[in-house]
């Protein structure tokens, strides 16, 4: 009865894109899985959305570069703005890669307010939901920003690069991405970058080549023909890495269930599926 | 839902390759009269704009329309993007989207 409906105002700002503690991670950097969802917000274009559609055939969300998506961010121009229905602003965003319709439910004045000030042929930077309705993508938003400064616009497409290449490099196992990467951090200079990009590699790079050089040495045939399994001294002394660093992320390997302990609890092999 | 009308990011260099085709671009208002606006591209190549500019116009305009010439737009949309416009990551952009990621664009 006396629900906590009062303190709703917090799904507008957990919806409105800050689904994990830090503001700007829009995707995983695990690589373990070749297929993973993502919780986060992506970046993408609306031809990037149009494409991955067609291959999809979900109820909601779709697949790109093998990472299932639902929540996007968009930057592009409104059109074709109708307010016609009083709980609901539906208009239209073409971001020069195409079109896609979006709707807004207007329940409370934070969410008129904010859709006021959005008009055919302004900027806006849009975070939403897709969904499949008729067959069509449709972009269910939850947050719309004007855009101010229009450097957002550059970021915004050299995000989205980002996210593909970076996801297309977990795909391959190739350096694919690497070369895009630094010519866009070279070539940035817009402030608004520089707290996102360097902490991303940073984290994103560190962690990704430990798991991997563990699991690449224990993939190897040498390895898997071995009945007992690899001792961690044995993966220490090929990895050229100290035992302590190893302990933990061995821990985490085997809480994913990417490898397993053998006759004790220092042997392990990989698990093969 | 409608892809069929993508402008392709172009800088000075790249607008030839789109003659005929909608394309968009940022320049840096040079000279603006009635009915066009001399602008410099963001590789510093300069392009004539031609249509109607809005009445105001800050430093940097992005203009999307159909490539005349290699160095001439007719626009029908036109947005003022400020005076702090970072040219050169515009001009990556172009680069990045008419290259390896062509395909996430046009």
């Amino acid at each position: 009865m006396f629900s906590n409906s009062q303190f709703e105002p917090n799904s507008a700002f957990s919806g409105g894109g800050f689904m994990s503690s830090q503001p700007t991670q829009p995707y995983e950097s695990s690589s373990s899985s070749s297929s993973s969802t993502t919780k986060g917000i992506v970046p993408v274009t609306v031809k990037q959305i149009n494409e991955s559609s067609h291959s999809g055939g979900e109820k909601s969300g779709i697949v790109i570069n093998g990472v299932e998506i639902t929540n996007v961010s968009l930057v592009g121009l409104v059109c074709d703005k109708d307010v016609s229905k009083v709980t609901e602003v539906k208009f239209t965003l073409d971001d020069g890669t195409g079109r896609i319709d979006c709707k807004r439910w207007v329940n409370e004045s934070f969410d008129a307010r904010e859709m006021e000030s959005v008009q055919d042929g302004t900027y806006v930077r849009l975070n939403g939901h897709l969904k499949t309705f008729q067959g069509n993508q449709q972009l269910l938003v939850f947050s719309v920003r004007p855009i101010v400064d229009f450097n957002e616009v550059t970021f915004h497409y050299i995000e989205c690069i980002h996210f593909y290449s970076k996801n297309s490099e977990s795909q391959l196992g190739q350096q694919v991405g690497d070369a895009t990467q630094s010519h866009t951090l070279n070539a940035n200079q817009a402030t608004t970058l520089n707290p996102v990009m360097p902490s991303q590699n940073s984290d994103g790079n560190g962690r990704k080549n430990l798991d991997d050089m563990i699991l690449d040495y224990l993939k190897q045939p040498a390895c898997t023909a071995r009945q007992q399994g690899i001792h961690l001294d044995e993966i220490a002394q090929q990895l050229k890495v100290p035992k302590n660093k190893l302990e933990g992320v061995i821990q985490s390997l085997e809480g994913d269930g990417l490898i397993y302990s053998t006759i004790d609890e220092y042997h392990f092999k990989h698990v093969e599926l | 839902m409608d892809t069929s009308s993508p402008a392709a990011f172009v800088n000075g260099a790249l607008l030839r390759r789109y003659i005929g085709q909608k394309v968009r671009a940022v320049v840096q208002v040079i000279r603006s009269d009635i009915g066009s606006v001399t602008g410099k591209s963001t590789d510093d190549q300069q392009i004539v704009v031609k249509g109607s500019p809005p009445p105001s116009l800050t430093t940097f305009l992005e203009v999307i329309g159909i490539a005349e010439s290699d160095n001439t737009i007719r626009a029908d949309v036109w947005t003022n993007f400020g005076d702090n416009f970072d040219a050169g990551n515009y001009n990556e952009l172009c680069k990045l989207a008419n290259g390896e990621f062509r395909h996430m664009f046009i």
